[in-house]
């Protein structure tokens, strides 16, 4: 999933200053769960706008609500009307999800309440780690599971840099070498095989961005024939 | 052909000194060494921003030398490059007639003074090996044919105290099937652990120089309570020699400690030849050759 963190408070605060009725937008989905823009983050976002305006003396309106997903128009259409009695809009969803929402018809300003991090994976309660790139171009397949563009800081495609102390990362020693944990896990299953070829230059073209997938089953209705 | 091809080609043990670019446009400090030793060295290797410092172009620093009548050893890292800038830095060595090259992935950028700058990496170091090979072989890396190709003597960095040393091996076999024409290993104190690695190695026709450094003080300090982290490892019996002394003192010691070093390399054949970090200093450079015998 998307993992994003919140904002410091200030900046928040300080982007919608100019602005007397705001609308917190929350986002069910990934940022509800690695708890940083779901229903409950929203709440506590919206009074802590309201304590911090109150004390300011300063009269306002914050109204709240949380949709299913920000990255789908089917459930953020009906905001143009809920933003019509509001100044501006803060979203809690991940940078996809603000963008979209900002692109609604009749739409406010729209402020973001996070900093998307990275795609990762939910560790344990409140311990989220990156795990994916989106490279367009996967290689999982060959290197035991193990993600040599993101678990390396480098990226390197064969085999470890000369940086790793006892199977430790340069860039951070609290964590493993992606490369010596992808060689002793096809060791483990005799499958070194996979890693011995030279691997070629990624094709970075493919991730130019903006990026764009058309489903197979769906080229035909976007013009997008193969 | 190079002077370090030729004499690797020919066992003359060569010696490489490694020279530091200045951050800055002062060249005094880095240039002092040429004239001191010219005679004494085969070439200057020249840093590429290491340990992702930010310091003059290693490109520029190694045409300089040679407009000082040495012959240099350009370090290239793929860190702060995408392969249209590596290739086409390549094509500007080979014009300048630049020809040694080592090749390398470089320390990552958080670890220098430009901590948020994008880290590049778009080749690695086998890749930017294959790199120029094709530059050599008339092509480029998108297939281009070139008007006129450059001709390079191409070394790779080795780790004689990896552990785990088994990925370690896999990068090197893939860094020989991709055409180098000698290693450089990472800095050795530890004879025994070169030993041990060169018959780990076995018999390989491609040619190796040895790391010898003049530590710093500090990284002795380190040693002594057992908080040095780095790729190679200094022996009690080296800490034991420098630790406790003025920083100034550490390197004299140390240098002739390299410069011991460096002699037992070569009488033992430990390896083809050497590759001295003297801190770029020519008065250190000079107590190490003095220490060697050379």
């Amino acid at each position: 999933m998307i993992i994003a963190e919140r904002k410091p408070f200030a900046e928040i605060k300080d982007a919608v200053a100019p602005y007397e009725k705001v609308l917190v937008v929350g986002c069910g989905t990934c940022v509800a769960v690695c708890l940083a823009g779901g229903e409950k983050e929203v709440g506590l976002l919206a009074s802590q706008l309201k304590l911090a305006r109150g004390q300011n003396g300063k009269a306002s309106q914050i109204g709240e609500i949380t949709v299913e997903r920000q990255c789908d128009l089917e459930f953020i259409r009906p905001l143009s009307e809920t933003v019509a009695a509001y100044d501006a809009v803060i979203s809690t969803a991940c940078g996809a999800g603000v963008q979209f929402l900002a692109a609604l018809p009749e739409m406010k300003p729209v402020f973001p309440a996070l900093n998307t991090t990275f795609i990762g994976v939910n560790e344990e309660a409140g311990f989220y780690t990156e795990r994916c790139r989106a490279c367009h171009q996967c290689y999982l397949g060959l290197t035991g599971g193990i993600c040599p563009r993101t678990m390396c800081p480098k990226g390197l495609l064969n085999g470890p840099c000369g940086g790793n102390i006892r199977g430790k990362c340069e860039v951070n020693p609290d964590r493993a070498c992606a490369w010596c944990e992808i060689y002793a896990k096809l060791e483990g299953e005799g499958r070194l095989g996979l890693i011995e070829a030279i691997l070629p230059l990624h094709a970075h073209g493919r991730s130019t961005t903006p990026g764009t997938v058309i489903h197979p089953a769906y080229k035909r209705r976007y013009g997008a024939h193969e | 052909m190079s002077k370090l091809k030729e004499a690797l080609a020919g066992g003359k043990f060569p010696i490489v000194m490694e020279i530091n670019p200045p951050k800055g446009v002062d060249l005094k400090g880095m240039l002092a060494p040429l004239q001191g030793l010219n005679g004494q060295v085969t070439a200057f290797g020249i840093p590429d921003n290491e340990h992702a410092k930010m310091k003059l172009s290693a490109l520029a620093a190694a045409r300089l030398v040679q407009e000082a009548g040495a012959e240099p050893l350009l370090l290239m890292t793929c860190r702060d490059r995408n392969r249209l800038a590596l290739e086409s830095d390549l094509l500007g060595a080979g014009a300048l007639g630049l020809e040694n090259i080592l090749a390398l992935s470089g320390d990552f950028v958080s670890l220098g003074d430009h901590p948020d700058a994008k880290p590049v990496y778009d080749a690695d170091s086998v890749q930017l090996l294959q790199i120029a090979r094709g530059l050599m072989a008339g092509h480029d890396s998108a297939g281009l044919p070139l008007k006129g190709s450059p001709q390079f003597c191409l070394g790779a960095v080795l780790i004689p105290e990896a552990d785990p040393m088994a990925p370690q091996l896999l990068k090197i076999k893939k860094k020989l099937e991709a055409g180098v024409d000698f290693f450089i290993s990472a800095p050795i104190f530890d004879l025994e652990k070169l030993r041990q690695f060169k018959k780990l190695l076995g018999p390989q026709e491609v040619k190796f120089l040895a790391c010898v450094k003049v530590p710093k003080a500090e990284e002795v300090e380190q040693a002594a309570q057992g908080q040095h982290r780095k790729v190679y490892s200094l022996p009690p019996e080296v800490v034991q020699e420098l630790a406790g002394n003025d920083p100034e003192e550490v390197l004299l010691k140390g240098a002739a400690l390299a410069g011991r070093l460096l002699r037992q390399i070569r009488e033992e054949k430990l390896a083809d030849g050497v590759y001295v970090k003297a801190k770029g200093k020519v008065e250190l450079m000079a107590k190490v050759l003095e220490a060697a015998g050379a």
